[in-house]
């Protein structure tokens, strides 16, 4: 069983195909990571997989469970297991870091408050931000809050996590931070997509790439073809403008 | 020298007791038609955003119904019109029904418009971590509204404070009908109206300190 997988996927805005027939698959403990330039469909494709785009057409299976929208109940159970974390953090304003990080598992999950408030001291630890958890998320750096992102998916536990172009938004000196905890993460046989445009990560990281343009699959690989090697003259075009 | 007689310090001693409970019954009908307003505010706010068209629309009439037309109508609808069809109400009954009713109108759209300019991110947030509909608005997006549209309230607040002095045309004695009894009985009108600004000053202020402490408060984010 895969972990992820997408059959026929279709996604259009209006007229506007953003992409069209993608089948993925995604093994267990699998880094797929996808390039592409901007427009590609690279962050839609991410998002349809745990429906924070409805696919017009296809469909998405996690843990071989079909996410169906008619099934409310059913898809938010299921997508309980897949962590996301955005280019723009998304951190809730509100509530300090260790609000952020312990706020699903209780609210969602109904976990006991006394456990997870021990999970999440050792998960903010993992991300490096021990001093910060009484902090605001205003008061952070563009890394710390991304970090605080990946603490909080990580407090529920997931079999998955998603990465929608991560250090896009950071400055470049905090990119390390916050790519440091994703291959840590990724050690630890974590399942992860991860659309970004850090080539070093996908080189380093990756146990797959796929290169996508014009909401199509252009081509796939080992970060070790895909990058010494690659077939398709489209790719080489891309990856000449960018290396 | 206030046009041209002396006022009189015994007068002021006379009026004002009766003009501070007039006030006392204005803070009443003000808070509680405000935060009965914030109750219908919210539900119909979130039953205009709602994907089920009948609800937007029967939350949509209301709105354009009581912000559409003058609250003396209104309140005259309550106290003098629907007795003729058998529903009878006391004057604070008839009060407070149109002033929340009213309040509730203005404070939907207040609301409404909070929680638009929540950050779609938020939602998202939520969605990806497996929340409901219902936990998404309490846990997340009405906290985070309620920063946003807490100096609109506070306007609100004050706005209900000095309309609550319409009610006083149905036979409600507040602070405004008190002053009309008073100023009438007394003929001192200048210093009965003088003394009643003084306590709508005062109240509006605290309203206005009490706010503001408010805000302060949740800026810490």
């Amino acid at each position: 069983m895969y972990m992820i997988e997408t059959k026929n996927l279709t996604k259009r805005f209006g007229t506007l195909t953003v992409f069209e027939g993608l089948n993925v698959t995604v093994k267990k403990g699998e880094v797929l990571v996808i390039i592409g330039p901007s427009g590609s469909g690279k962050s839609t494709f991410l998002r349809c997989l745990n429906h924070l785009e409805v696919p017009n057409m296809g469909e998405v299976f996690i843990e071989g469970e079909k996410l169906d929208v008619k099934n409310k109940r059913h898809m938010r159970n299921t997508i309980e297991k897949v962590g996301m974390v955005f280019q723009n953090f998304n951190l809730f304003h509100h509530m300090t870091v260790l609000q952020n990080v312990i706020e699903a598992p209780i609210t969602v999950k109904h976990e006991a408050r006394e456990e997870v408030l021990k999970r999440a001291k050792v998960i903010i630890e993992k991300v490096g931000l021990k001093e910060k958890v009484d902090d605001y998320p205003s008061k952070l750096s563009g890394g710390q809050k991304q970090r605080v992102a990946i603490a909080r998916a990580l407090a529920m536990r997931p079999d998955i996590m998603l990465f929608d172009e991560p250090t896009s938004s950071l400055d470049p000196e905090l990119v390390g931070e916050v790519l440091g905890v994703m291959k840590d993460l990724a050690k630890e046989g974590m399942t992860m997509v991860v659309v970004t445009h850090e080539m070093g990560f996908a080189q380093e990281v990756a146990d797959r790439v796929i290169f996508m343009d014009g909401g199509t699959i252009v081509e796939e690989g080992t970060p070790k073809e895909f990058f010494n090697d690659p077939k398709e003259q489209r790719t080489k075009e891309f990856l000449n403008k960018i290396l | 020298m206030l046009g041209g007689t002396r006022m009189d310090i015994n007068i002021l001693k006379e009026v004002f007791p009766v003009l501070l409970e007039g006030s006392l019954m204005t803070m009443e009908l003000t808070i509680i038609s405000v935060v009965l307003g914030s109750l219908i505010g919210m539900a119909t706010a979130l039953l205009k955003l709602s994907k089920n068209k009948l609800m937007a629309s029967v939350a949509g009439f209301y709105t354009w119904l009581f912000r559409g037309t003058p609250m003396l109508l209104q309140l005259f609808v309550f106290y003098y019109g629907l007795p003729k069809v058998g529903i009878e109400f006391t004057p604070f009954q008839a009060a407070l029904i149109g002033l929340s009713l009213n309040s509730g109108a203005y404070m939907a759209e207040i609301i409404r418009g909070g929680i638009l300019s929540v950050d779609k991110g938020q939602f998202e947030a939520c969605k990806s971590l497996g929340f409901t509909y219902l936990d998404t608005m309490k846990r997340v997006v009405l906290p985070q509204t309620f920063k946003i549209i807490i100096p609109s309230v506070g306007n609100e607040f004050i706005t209900m404070l000095k309309d609550t002095s319409l009610v006083s045309a149905i036979a409600m004695e507040e602070v405004m009908r008190a002053a009309q009894l008073v100023s009438a009985s007394t003929f001192r009108p200048m210093e009965v109206f003088f003394i009643t600004a003084c306590l709508y000053l005062l109240m509006t202020t605290i309203f206005t300190t009490v706010f503001s402490h408010y805000e302060k408060k949740l800026s810490v984010y």
